[in-house]
């Protein structure tokens, strides 16, 4: 009997994925646990192997395309078997068919089955069916007309539908869409009511004409983790007012604890501490106490946390991930130290669960591995503050050398203010400076 | 239907016969020597030079057009010639008794009427009064041209009347009517030249109203309708023939209004109508003059005359401006005449012979006139030879004038873009066009429904929002009623005239009341000849006075088409401002009475340069549109409807006012705000468009914006293009069919002016495009609430739950139009 493969629903804020590879074509043989597809959200990579045996009778989606959670991606049984009843967007038997509702026009429901915008706006010959005014908000605000949902008449989409897509954040102008602005050029139009018309555009500005050198280049598609961090990224620091103070500690007594363990590890069985889980105690603790830098700035409000969930930016093949380390400030550091790594190994592999790719309350990112020895991070919104571990570097104090390690603290003016983020700075390069002692106290 | 005139059975059914007078054919007979009495050696000579005038301007004319070149000067004329040479003696002989204030009007064919009638009024009015005349035409721009070294200022004059004919003529803004009028349309109406007119018989019911406004208004002189003999082919002419006569005008008209109207029906008979012959071949009344006998009793004092001689036509004026004069017209004249060129110059001359053009040619009217003068001894060769030469430099020096440029350019539209536009209407408010102390039987608060107004509710819902009954609210009509009462006790020239207008009060009760209040002479019954109703109208307006007609059903515009669309439209433009035409039209669209009276036709109307169109659905609006007509000078098409004379006043919540006051025609007006869609409606639909809006706020949570057009031209779109900005979505809603009707020219604009705003395409929510069927399958036909519902979900927005019971897809659009229905 055919089994149809589900798009699975990866943690409970994700409803589609990207099908970036299929591993099995239609008409191949599948074994239970051999891979079928690999698929990806806006934030982690995963694999589907088959759970049952037989061919691969039909395949409803091309790589690269995105599918909705639990919608029939695949179907796998014996040959010959019908599976039609399978594909997605029919619908099930004994509901009326879509030819019986086109005919009997009174009938027409009144809501449009939920459709993907890419192919439901568009009619046959391509042009997407769009008003003007949803089209001039569109323009006006950068959204992606791909992601409306048309409710208007004969599929067509509406300004209404525009401004869901800008709540939804799908903000984003896409270069193809418009020769014009991307040219960078300021044309002035001499359509009717100053439109700017395809001849403005064709017309060569002044001093145009010579040739540019033409630079080799290589188109590369943005992935979506790209798209998802370019957006976020953006947006953090254009709508956010954020600052970096620099400090530094004198990392001395860290390297002797750190020491201490290592000598020690075998015998005691204690897990590897990094220094960064060292410093992510430390900022746990830390942070409950400075509690406008544990939080989310809303704007209009403040939203102030009871426990320090770190974001632990993490750099992988497929780009910035940060999982979240939730309660950081009730963990040991051995525990810090153990989930740390997990979560860092899960977003390295692509298997972090998106659940635990949000919550963070605030960030500590390192490039102190990579010897950069300052930076300005940037907060991953709404959060108020991210911590920078820099390299460590050898510095003198009343003539004596000692190995000192930077911070640089980006915080949101917005929501705190410098002397309360020097002072949480300052917190922090006290409990590093005397781990040892701090560790036994808290 | 009077009550005071009963049809007797009796009477009506006793045996007789209807009994003929004889028709004088051709009886004039007098010899020149017999003439001696009445006119004086000059007299003589100057008929001659008048017609030698003529002559030479239409001679000038046709070797322009044949050859492009006349007396050594060429030129090219590419508008219309149509020429009367071999007609001059019946041009100078109508005009020779004719003063200033006898008005001609003429056709197609009256280059000779024009300068005849002007040489005449030039002879007979003083120096000082010319003079001012022509000062004061156009800032004395015409007087400035031809002022030089003339003897007098008749010569001058003369100079002035040929060169303001011929530079209209060559379409100079120079012209008489800046050449917007051109050869079939020159008038100069100080001379008591009123329009010509290029439609065959066009003039015959506009001189007839023009008589009319004479014997309202009881100013001196006659009028004359020359028309030609083809024109009897034509409906209007046979209406202004009848309304001229009817029985009223001498059994019911009061003291002092009683009698014929002042009017000469003459017809110039050249015996063809372009080339198809009336005698013989067209028509039947083998000699014209019998037509007279069937109209009336006194046969219209109908007679042939010779209009190949003079000195017959001036005799036949005489007799027939005393009959007028005492108060017997109107009369018919069949005024014989040859036309020895074609119809114009393109005619090939396919249907008459060389025999017959050689017959006519030995009888010319110059030279048979001269020879007998000559033979009577009143003067030798020499001295016709001398007028001959100077009708030619006359004609010669004119020629130079017009045709240069510099000093008779053609408008320039792109320096003055206005200058079209700026005449299209006159756009004064004048409160009364009649100077006298307006004439009628009561005052006015005496006036049984002006006292039957005063208990009415002028809003139609009471303090607890419930709707007032029928028979206490004020009604729509009688809006209307208070607004043109208003005008006939303030504007002694207004005149109402239609089908069933007094006693019975107009088919609609809009009227009722008023045969109390006013003398037969300013309000009465018409005969069912709509093209008379509205050409007359054209005539009394001309002539300066203001009036009311009513063609009851929307649908009988058909039946006065011409009358709309050429005359009432047409002639304020083409005299470039000279004339006004307060007129307003009432039609009203009809309901139940099937498919020839029930027709809105307010896009036929839209479509005409030329006339202001309006469809109040209030009774406030109503009442306050038509005072704005009545205050205006341009005509104004009324529209009516009858769904809706009985409503009341919804939306101005302090009721109707008593006083007077007036609603700009051109604004449209926001009847319910709203925020999600507009509706724009024409006439009664707003009431359909409403209940859509109650739906789709209480089913839907739409928000709907509803504007009535009120007015269709002018149309300020100010209002509707903000609404549009601000909903982006437009249903546009009429009772007219909805192919090629105005909510489609609207929606185009709004398309072009809100296009960037517009969330889905305008949608237009019209009539079928079928006959309307019986009043029991109107909502089948007529828009209704829920076709606006469907129209919305399948062509804007789909309504949550709403179930189409109408087809309003693309596909269906397309089916509709493949067949068109």
């Amino acid at each position: 009997m055919a089994t149809p493969v589900i798009m699975p629903k990866q943690g409970q804020s994700v409803e589609s994925c990207i099908i970036t590879k299929w591993h099995k074509k239609v008409g191949d043989d599948v074994k239970e646990g051999e891979l079928l597809f690999s698929y990806e959200t806006d934030k982690a990579s995963f694999d589907e192997e088959a759970k049952a045996d037989g061919k691969m009778l039909a395949i409803f989606f091309e790589e690269g395309d995105e599918a909705d959670c639990l919608v029939n991606v695949c179907v796998i049984g014996n040959e010959g078997e019908d599976v039609s009843e399978f594909a997605p967007g029919i619908a099930a038997p004994g509901q009326s068919s879509p030819e019986a509702t086109k005919e009997s026009v009174s009938a027409t429901p009144a809501t449009q089955p939920e459709q993907k915008a890419e192919s439901a706006a568009a009619s046959n010959d391509g042009f997407v069916k769009i008003s003007p005014r949803a089209r001039g908000l569109a323009e006006k605000s950068g959204a992606d007309i791909r992601y409306a949902e048309p409710t208007g008449a004969n599929g067509r989409i509406m300004a209404r539908d525009i401004e869901k897509v800008i709540v939804q954040g799908k903000v984003a102008t896409y270069a193809s869409k418009d020769a014009y602005y991307a040219s960078g050029n300021v044309v002035s139009g001499t359509g009717i009511g100053g439109r700017v018309t395809t001849y403005d555009l064709s017309a060569v500005p002044a001093g145009a004409g010579q040739q540019k050198p033409v630079a080799e280049f290589e188109e590369v598609a943005l992935s979506n983790i790209r798209k998802i961090i370019a957006k976020s990224m953006h947006a953090s620091l254009s709508q956010s007012a954020q600052l970096t103070l620099n400090a530094s500690f004198d990392a001395t007594d860290i390297l002797a604890f750190r020491k201490k363990l290592k000598e020690n590890a075998e015998t005691l069985a204690l897990p590897n501490i990094t220094i960064n889980d060292i410093i992510l105690y430390a900022v746990s603790r830390a942070l409950v106490r400075h509690r406008e830098i544990n939080a989310h700035y809303m704007g209009d409000r403040m939203l102030l946390f009871g426990s320090a969930n770190i974001g632990i930016a993490c750099d992988t093949d497929r780009g910035l991930m940060v999982p979240t380390l939730f309660a950081a400030d009730k963990l040991s550091l051995a525990e810090i130290a153990a989930q740390s790594k997990k979560l860092t190994t899960a977003c390295k592999e692509g298997s972090i669960s998106p659940d635990l790719l949000t919550g963070g309350t605030f960030t500590v990112t390192n490039l102190g591995t990579l010897g950069v020895e300052s930076f300005t991070p940037v907060i991953n919104p709404p959060q108020t503050g991210i911590l920078g571990v820099c390299a460590m570097t050898e510095r003198t104090k009343n003539g004596k050398a000692y190995p000192a390690i930077g911070l640089s603290l980006t915080f949101d003016h917005r929501a705190i203010d410098g002397a309360p983020a020097a002072r949480f700075l300052q917190e922090v390069v006290k409990i590093l400076e005397s781990f040892s002692f701090m560790l036994a106290l808290r | 239907m009077p009550k005071s005139q009963m049809i007797d059975p009796k009477d009506v059914r006793k045996k007789g016969y209807v009994k003929f007078t004889d028709i004088p054919v051709n009886q004039y007979s007098k010899s020149i020597k017999q003439e001696e009495a009445n006119f004086s050696a000059d007299d003589f000579l100057r008929i001659y030079r008048d017609m030698a005038i003529i002559r030479e301007f239409e001679n000038m004319l046709l070797l322009i057009k044949t050859t492009g070149e006349y007396n050594g000067i060429a030129y090219n004329n590419p508008g219309p010639a149509h020429l009367s040479l071999g007609q001059e003696a019946s041009a100078v002989g109508q005009a020779y008794l004719l003063q200033k204030d006898d008005y001609i009007f003429g056709s197609h064919r009256s280059h000779g009427e024009i300068i005849a009638k002007g040489l005449s009024c030039i002879h007979k009015t003083p120096d000082d009064e010319l003079y001012a005349i022509m000062k004061n035409f156009m800032g004395g721009r015409i007087l400035k041209i031809v002022e030089g070294n003339q003897k007098n200022i008749k010569e001058t004059a003369i100079d002035f009347l040929i060169y303001g004919a011929l530079a209209e003529i060559f379409a100079r803004e120079t012209g008489f009517n800046k050449g917007l009028g051109g050869s079939m349309h020159a008038f100069f109406t100080d001379f008591g030249i009123y329009p010509n007119n290029a439609i065959v018989g066009g003039s015959a019911t506009i001189a007839m109203g023009a008589a009319l406004y004479k014997k309202v208004n009881q100013k001196s002189g006659i009028v004359i309708s020359n028309v030609g003999d083809a024109s009897l082919g034509c409906g209007p002419v046979w209406e202004a023939l009848g309304m001229a006569s009817m029985d009223q005008l001498t059994k019911l008209w009061e003291e002092g209004y009683n009698g014929g109207l002042p009017i000469i029906f003459n017809f110039f008979n050249n015996f063809y109508g372009m080339g198809g012959q009336t005698y013989g071949e067209t028509m039947a009344y083998n000699i014209l003059a019998r037509v007279g006998a069937g109209v009336n009793p006194d046969q219209m004092h109908a007679e042939r005359i010779d209009g190949n001689n003079p000195l017959a036509v001036i005799d036949a004026m005489r007799r027939k401006l005393d009959i007028i004069k005492s108060n017997k017209g109107p009369v018919l004249l069949d005024t014989i005449v040859y036309r020895m060129t074609g119809h114009s110059p393109s005619d090939s001359g396919s249907y008459r012979t060389k025999e017959e053009l050689a017959a006519w040619a030995e009888q010319d009217v110059l030279i048979g006139y001269s020879k007998d003068l000559i033979k009577a001894g009143k003067a030798d060769a020499g001295v016709f030879e001398q007028m001959n030469e100077y009708a030619k430099e006359l004609i010669t020096k004119t020629i130079k004038l017009a045709i240069d440029d510099s000093v008779s350019p053609r408008m320039n539209l792109s320096v003055t873009p206005g200058a079209i536009e700026d005449i299209m209407f006159s756009n004064q408010n004048v409160e009364k066009l009649g100077t006298d102390e307006p004439s009628v039987l009561i005052p006015m608060e005496e006036n049984p429904r002006v006292k039957q107004l005063t208990g009415k509710i002028r809003y139609a819902f009471d303090e607890n929002g419930k709707p007032v009954s029928k028979n206490k609210v004020y009604q729509l009509r009688d809006g209307l009623f208070e607004a043109i009462i208003d005008k006939f006790y303030k504007d002694s020239s207004l005149v109402a005239y239609g089908e069933d207008n007094r006693d019975w009060g107009g088919a609609f009760a809009v009227y009722r009341g008023l045969t109390e209040s006013l003398p037969y002479h300013r309000f009465f019954n018409a005969p069912i000849s709509e093209a008379a109703i509205v050409g007359s109208a054209v005539g009394y307006a001309m002539s300066g006075g203001r009036a009311i007609v009513e063609l009851m059903y929307c649908d009988f515009i058909g039946r006065a088409g011409d009358e709309v669309f050429n005359q009432l439209a047409k002639w304020q433009s083409m005299s470039a401002g000279v004339l006004k035409m307060p007129v307003v039209l009432r039609v009203s669209i009809g309901s139940k009475y099937g498919a020839q009276h029930s027709q809105d036709w307010t896009s036929m109307i839209a479509n005409i340069p030329g006339l202001k169109c309006v469809f109040p659905v209030t009774p406030y609006d109503a009442k306050g549109l038509m005072n704005a007509a009545l205050a205006g000078t341009d005509p104004v098409v009324f529209f009516e409807s009858q769904r809706i004379y009985d409503i009341g006043e919804q939306f101005c919540k302090a009721g109707v006012p008593e006083g007077y006051y007036e609603i700009p025609i051109g604004e449209p007006d926001i009847k319910r705000q709203g925020s999600d869609i507009t509706i724009l409606t024409i006439g009664a639909t707003l009431y359909k468009a409403l209940e859509a809006a109650d739906i789709l706020k209480g089913k839907h949570g739409i928000s709907a914006e509803v504007i009535d057009a009120r007015s269709i031209v002018p149309f300020n779109y100010d209002k509707v293009i903000e609404s549009v900005k601000k909903t982006g979505k437009v249903v546009l809603a009429s009772d007219a069919c909805e192919r090629g009707s105005h909510i489609k020219e609207l929606a185009s604009n709004i398309t072009e002016l809100a296009f960037d705003y517009l969330d889905a395409p305008p949608v237009c929510v019209g009539a079928r495009n079928w006959i309307t069927p019986a009043y029991e399958l109107e909502a089948d036909f007529f828009p209704q609430a829920d076709w606006i519902l469907d129209a919305i979900h399948q062509k804007i927005m789909p309504l949550a739950g709403h179930v189409a019971a109408g087809n309003f897809t693309e596909v269906e659009q397309i089916r509709r139009n493949k067949y068109g229905v």
